[in-house]
């Protein structure tokens, strides 16, 4: 059943939408609010003797590093672009530094580079050789933070999109695809056959469960937001999938017609996207966000994989959001049987 | 009755004794009574709202009876049991196929749910009709062929009880005779058929016996020959040439009188056509229940 689902998800507008929304809803926010077409600026090395140069960009960050073996190489690389600056690090470039000798440092710039690149990476060479050289800087810069402090809204935009990616797929998928065989009577035809309803439901859970994990996990990465612990958000993933994939069979299952499957998506539509509002706007008060159901399952996907917390700071969100999907199991199971009911009285 | 061929039933393949079925205050189904032997064709006619759907319903599964009983090769029908599935076909009226698959994808997705791992749907496609047009989608199928994909999928799992709605609704004549030699040739190898349908041509051609079902009870059950037998009456309508106009005359069969003025109007010049006027069982149907069978 599930790949049957699968199978035929590709010649459905719908499932092309839900696998679609996140990466352009992704594109869309980026463009708008964050840095996704504004790459790093670009630094190639040739570190002949191991300076401490090399490990502090790479441990300073913001600046995206390759390090090659020769000189040669790295003025093709320059010539074509693929970096913005190169830079030949002499053996004993370190200790030349710190003895005052004020050794010579080439910098290729490619022509075709940002200026701003080229003044980041300026700056930074600068700034780290001093550090190498310990000597103290000329003045001393105090740094003054103008506007709030937080978060940058491309990151608090990170659970709309999450929400969104595990609602669409993981909710929309399964309750239009349990409504498609009930319109067009598949269902019942699938129930003379050995297939049981819970069958069926439960290969339309997997489903959404399924769609709903992946096009998280495509978002999460799509917004360099997946954490520093992989089976923390893979857990806290899965359980926004199957949380997802249940609330779709409820909305499925209760809803008739595709008509009225939309308006119950859309009025039901608040209920759900009702706690991303809240990363977005972190002065409101946020206990209001834990009063929808479904904060407590976007909830630990934020806390572990945008922030950082492992599964251990996050158990109590994950409880809570195990024993609301028992009780919308029960319900899915009182639906099954009243869609069964249904379909045997249908004339 | 047909032989049977390839059964190792014994007994009815299906057994109804005093089903009942209620709609809240609505009696649908008033305790019927009937079996169906592995090879027979049992026509199930009745006009809409009778009861026949519902006790379908009842016999594959999709209903638990609200009284009496019903058994399907053996097993009964008000326990959730997969294997009654598993060895019945159903065709419903509704097309309800899968629109965005081909036609053998969906014999092929249906054929899983039975476990049948390698299905001969090429095959099957080829019994009705459709081989030609295994690969192309569902959707493109006009009413006609997606009535034989109906049937097609119905077969699938090579049923030994058969459940047909309204089978050759909508089909041109040549496809309907086509789908009724399939029919035949299912009860043949010693399938059991229960037929429901209001082309009383059909029924008559098909059923080896037929139910007359009205308003929840069967009011008759018999062969259809022995229906016409016991509620039809022997007679032939005669048209005659009389001055400028025509005259009918009707002479009932079992008359002596009649016999004499049957071999006279023979010879007769102003004699135009002579026809027996047979009962049919729609004719019956009115006769028993009075109302006809399509409302």
């Amino acid at each position: 059943m599930l790949r049957k689902d699968l199978a035929l998800g590709p010649r459905s507008p719908l499932f092309l939408y839900a696998i679609t929304l996140p990466v352009v809803l992704t594109a869309v926010f980026q463009l708008a609010f964050g840095s996704l077409f504004e790459p790093e600026p670009r630094l190639a090395i040739v570190d002949d003797g191991g300076s401490a140069l090399t490990a502090a960009v790479q441990d300073r960050g913001g600046i995206e590093l390759t390090v090659l073996d020769g000189a040669a190489e790295l003025r093709r690389a320059v010539e074509a672009n693929d970096v913005d600056v190169g830079l030949v690090l002499p053996a004993g470039f370190d200790e030349a530094v710190r003895s005052g000798e004020q050794p010579p440092l080439e910098l290729y710039v490619s022509g075709e580079s940002y200026a701003s690149n080229r003044a980041i990476l300026s700056v930074t060479i600068l700034d780290l050789v001093r550090e190498i050289e310990g000597g103290t800087p000329p003045v001393a810069v105090q740094l003054r933070q103008s506007g709030e402090a937080g978060l940058p809204l491309a990151i608090r935009l990170v659970p709309v999109l999450v929400m969104y990616a595990l609602f669409v797929a993981g909710a929309f998928l399964p309750a239009s695809s349990l409504v498609d065989e009930k319109v067009h009577g598949t269902l019942t035809a699938l129930l003379v056959t050995p297939a049981r309803m819970s069958e069926i439901v439960t290969a339309k859970a997997a489903l959404g469960a399924l769609m709903a994990f992946v096009m998280s996990i495509v978002t999460l990465l799509l917004n360099d937001s997946l954490g520093g612990n992989w089976p923390d958000v893979l857990a806290v993933v899965l359980l926004g999938a199957v949380f997802a994939s249940l609330l779709g069979l409820i909305i499925g299952l209760l809803a008739k017609d595709g008509a009225m499957l939309f308006t119950i998506m859309k009025s039901s539509g608040i209920l759900l996207f009702g706690p991303v509002i809240f990363y977005l706007f972190p002065d409101w008060p946020q206990w209001i966000a834990r009063i929808f159901p479904t904060y407590w399952a976007i909830d630990p996907i934020w806390r572990v994989a945008v922030l950082g917390d492992g599964l251990g700071d996050v158990w109590g969100s994950m409880v809570i959001a195990v024993g609301l999907g028992l009780v919308l199991v029960a319900v899915v199971v009182r639906l099954s049987r009243r869609t069964l009911a249904q379909l045997g009285t249908a004339a | 009755m047909r032989a049977t061929k390839g059964t190792t039933m014994t007994g009815p393949a299906i057994s109804v004794s005093g089903l009942r079925f209620t709609y809240g205050a609505l009696e649908a189904v008033k305790g019927i009574s009937f079996d169906v032997a592995p090879g027979e064709i049992l026509g199930f006619l009745g006009p809409n709202g009778a009861g026949k759907s519902t006790t379908i319903k009842m016999l594959t599964g999709q209903l638990r009876p609200s009284g009496g009983g019903a058994r399907v090769l053996g097993i009964d029908v008000s326990t959730d049991d997969p294997e009654l599935q598993a060895r019945i076909g159903v065709c419903f009226e509704e097309k309800n196929l899968y629109l965005n698959m081909s036609a053998k994808e969906n014999l092929e997705f249906f054929a899983s749910l039975y476990g049948i791992k390698d299905p001969d749907a090429d095959g099957v496609l080829r019994r009705v009709g459709l081989a030609d047009r295994a690969s192309d989608r569902v959707k493109t199928f006009s009413k006609g062929m997606r009535q034989r994909m109906m049937i097609s999928r119905a077969f699938i799992n090579s049923p030994d009880v058969l459940f047909l709605d309204e089978p050759t609704d909508g089909l041109d004549p040549a496809t309907a005779a086509a789908i009724r030699t399939t029919i035949q040739e299912e009860a043949d190898r010693g399938v059991a058929v229960l037929l429901t349908t209001h082309d009383m041509f059909e029924a008559d051609q098909l059923s080896d016996r037929v139910a007359f079902l009205n308003a929840g009870e069967i009011v008759a059950l018999d062969t259809p020959e022995n229906l016409k037998l016991r509620y039809g009456s022997r007679s032939v309508k005669v048209r005659l040439r009389e001055g400028d106009g025509i005259r009918e005359e009707t002479w009932p069969l079992d008359d002596a009188a009649a016999a004499t003025r049957l071999g006279a109007l023979m010879t007769s010049p102003d004699l135009l056509t002579m026809h027996t006027e047979e009962a049919t069982l729609e004719h019956i149907f009115i006769r028993l229940t009075g109302r006809g069978l399509a409302g």
